[in-house]
């Protein structure tokens, strides 16, 4: 029996590391698939590096790349050219390119028929197509079924995601909260769905995450508008094409919704389970077992999203200090949105721990006769 | 009053309304946190090397996320041990994976942020695209690492003589329990953040093969994807570890 079970392990991983070897050969081969041109680097020839010094004294160097690459697709396929790249030690926008490096680049041939090209960007997925093989052949090898189900979940709803996007863009920018508070909706009964089925569990954990976040948000505009968002910097927003606050609001209240689902999952799903062992468990009592089971996860969770919130705004911070700007001005323009989104999410996380916990004393307590 | 002061305010009150104690200590173990991020930017902007930064500012923030949070000895020991497991890991995933991706630094949709910045700084930002990675997974780590260990110590509470193989069984499928909700926390977290990105990304109309080998795209799924790698090995990892404890124990008892 255990026997059995190692020799389908085995043959599992077997699968799975042919699978990424077969994914890895496809995606360095794949230069067809794409219509603008690819070259590999074959030679490199480097300049001798110099230094620079900016007006903040910070010293970096430069160096020259000559690359001879080869092209890989198009009509100028297998032709030669020779390329120019510049790179710096600390290449916050350029890179240094090594042999063997695919390139996606621009070509020109001018009336000699001379070809001369310029570089647009490195050729990158390679590492996402690893990485996502990675995720999963973990996911199947320690967690079989339920494992691929998450992953399952998760790529629903990215697609679900990339609909919104559409629709948002349909309409131009406008009515950016009602869209994506609908999306909200749907994605948590989505997810709820296949993590639990359609039943009361499901209906009691949907209700404390909208109600949840529904005070969340309120309370926050409230206190937006009593602060007069003083200390809000909209335009340090990044990559706006659209009317930033209702953008920022949207962020907020997506970036926020997995935790409350999270946490009011296992918060319901503890109180059923109180339940099936007492069945004459009274609500108050019930009630408070899963304030307590809140009151444990919810600094966790919070911290979950206030790094991720916070790990993206690091680069820019240290190029904000070292180009001389004080450390306010640094936070104010680069963390102070992802404060107040963390506090917000933070709100919405432990408010859903009362509100759950009284949805579930509600649907399964006893009510005590005075 | 300002709005992020405000806010707060409010937070604090809620949690300590809804969390008593424990509430007013998560509220605390934030600022902490904060703090500790902070004074990476600086020690990394007075040229301190990014990776030990890195290293220490992790270790410390595991350190308060988890017993900060957990009033439990074993539980959060038990977390501690295997969430510093995992950091080292995932530093030894993430290193060559930002090499090989060249992600570091700013993408062309940056530009205009960038106007009139001086971007040679001489800081590698290789190193800090590594650091960057390391400290968004922390918080996932930690928590994943308490679920178990929590549910793990509740076992062993109720039947003491549980053997390690045993243990190890039960802390994957209490892992199968959380990854679902977990990878959904994560996967909002996120992409709550790129919405702005994406909306970018469609309104200028990027290929699919565009957007698959964008600088700035492909930085953030590695964020995810390697907060999922982490998340997943800190369920075999936690296990083991509480596994380890228990073998101690149990020899330990039966001398």
């Amino acid at each position: 029996m255990i026997h059995e079970e190692k020799k389908r392990t085995i043959w599992l991983a077997i699968i799975l590391i042919v699978l990424g070897i077969g994914s890895m050969l496809f995606v360095t081969h794949n230069q067809l698939l794409y219509k603008q041109p690819l070259v590999q680097v074959v030679r490199v020839t480097n300049s001798a590096r110099q230094k620079q010094k900016d007006n903040f004294d910070n010293v970096d160097h430069l160096t020259s790349q000559k690359l001879t690459v080869k092209v890989l697709n198009g009509k100028f396929k297998h032709q030669q050219l020779v390329l120019t790249n510049q790179f710096s030690d600390s290449g916050g926008l350029d890179q240094k390119y090594k042999i063997g490096d695919q390139v996606f680049v621009n070509l020109h041939q001018n009336s000699h028929q001379r070809l001369s090209g310029t570089i647009s960007g490195y050729k990158r997925d390679g590492v996402l197509v690893f990485l996502v093989w990675l995720v999963v052949a973990l996911l199947i090898l320690i967690m079989r079924k339920k494992g691929s189900l998450a992953f399952l979940s998760v790529l629903l709803n990215g697609v679900v995601f990339f609909i919104a996007i559409q629709i948002d863009l349909s309409f131009q920018g406008e009515h950016v909260m009602l869209i994506f508070s609908v999306l909200s909706l749907l994605f948590a009964t989505m997810t709820l769905l296949l993590v639990l089925g359609l039943n009361r569990q499901m209906l009691a954990t949907l209700g404390a995450t909208v109600i949840g976040t529904s005070i969340a948000m309120l309370i926050s505009l409230a206190v937006f508008h009593l602060t007069h968002e003083r200390g809000m910097f909209y335009e340090s927003m990044q990559y706006v094409t659209q009317v930033p606050r209702p953008l920022f609001l949207a962020e907020t209240l997506l970036g926020s919704l997995g935790a409350v689902m999270d946490e009011s999952t296992d918060i319901v799903a503890t109180l059923f389970e109180l339940k099936s062992l007492d069945p004459n468990v009274s609500a108050k009592k019930l009630f408070l077992s899963g304030r307590k089971v809140g009151q444990t996860i919810m600094g966790p969770l919070v911290n979950v999203l206030f790094m991720i919130f916070m790990a993206d705004t690091f680069t820019s911070s240290l190029l904000y200090i070292k180009n001389g700007n004080s450390w306010g001005y640094t936070f104010a323009m680069n963390m102070s949105l992802g404060t107040v989104q963390s506090l917000i999410s933070g709100i919405g996380i432990v408010l859903a721990i009362p509100v759950a916990s009284a949805l579930a004393g509600l649907l399964l307590g006893k009510r005590v006769k005075a | 009053m300002s709005t992020i002061t405000a806010l707060g305010l409010v937070l604090l009150v809620v949690m300590i309304l809804v969390g008593g104690k424990q509430g007013a200590k998560s509220f605390f173990s934030l600022i902490l946190n904060f703090g500790f991020l902070f004074m990476a930017v600086i020690l990394m902007a007075f040229h301190l090397p990014p990776l030990a930064v890195t290293l220490i500012t992790g270790v410390v923030i595991l350190a308060i996320t988890i017993f900060m949070g957990e009033d439990n000895l074993v539980t959060a020991q038990t977390a501690f041990y295997a969430s510093l497991i995992v950091l080292v890991v995932l530093v030894l995933l993430i290193i060559p994976v930002e090499h090989w991706a060249m992600v570091q630094g700013f993408g062309e949709e940056d530009s205009d942020d960038l106007e009139g910045m001086s971007i040679l700084i001489g800081i590698n930002f290789l190193k800090i695209a590594v650091t960057t990675t390391v400290l968004s997974t922390l918080g996932a780590i930690a928590e994943a690492a308490m679920a178990i260990a929590a549910g793990l110590a509740e076992i062993i509470q109720q039947h003491p003589q549980t053997v390690p193989k045993k243990l190890f069984k039960n802390g994957i499928s209490i892992g199968e329990q959380i990854i679902g909700t977990t990878f959904n926390t994560l996967f909002f977290g996120f992409f709550g953040g790129f919405l702005a990105l994406f909306i970018w990304f469609s309104g200028l109309h990027y290929t699919f093969g565009e957007v698959i080998n964008n600088k700035i795209f492909v930085a953030e799924l590695i964020m995810v994807l390697v907060s999922f790698v982490g998340v997943i090995l800190t369920v075999p990892i936690t296990a083991f570890v509480m596994g380890q404890r228990q073998r101690i124990l149990l020899t330990g008892a039966s001398k």
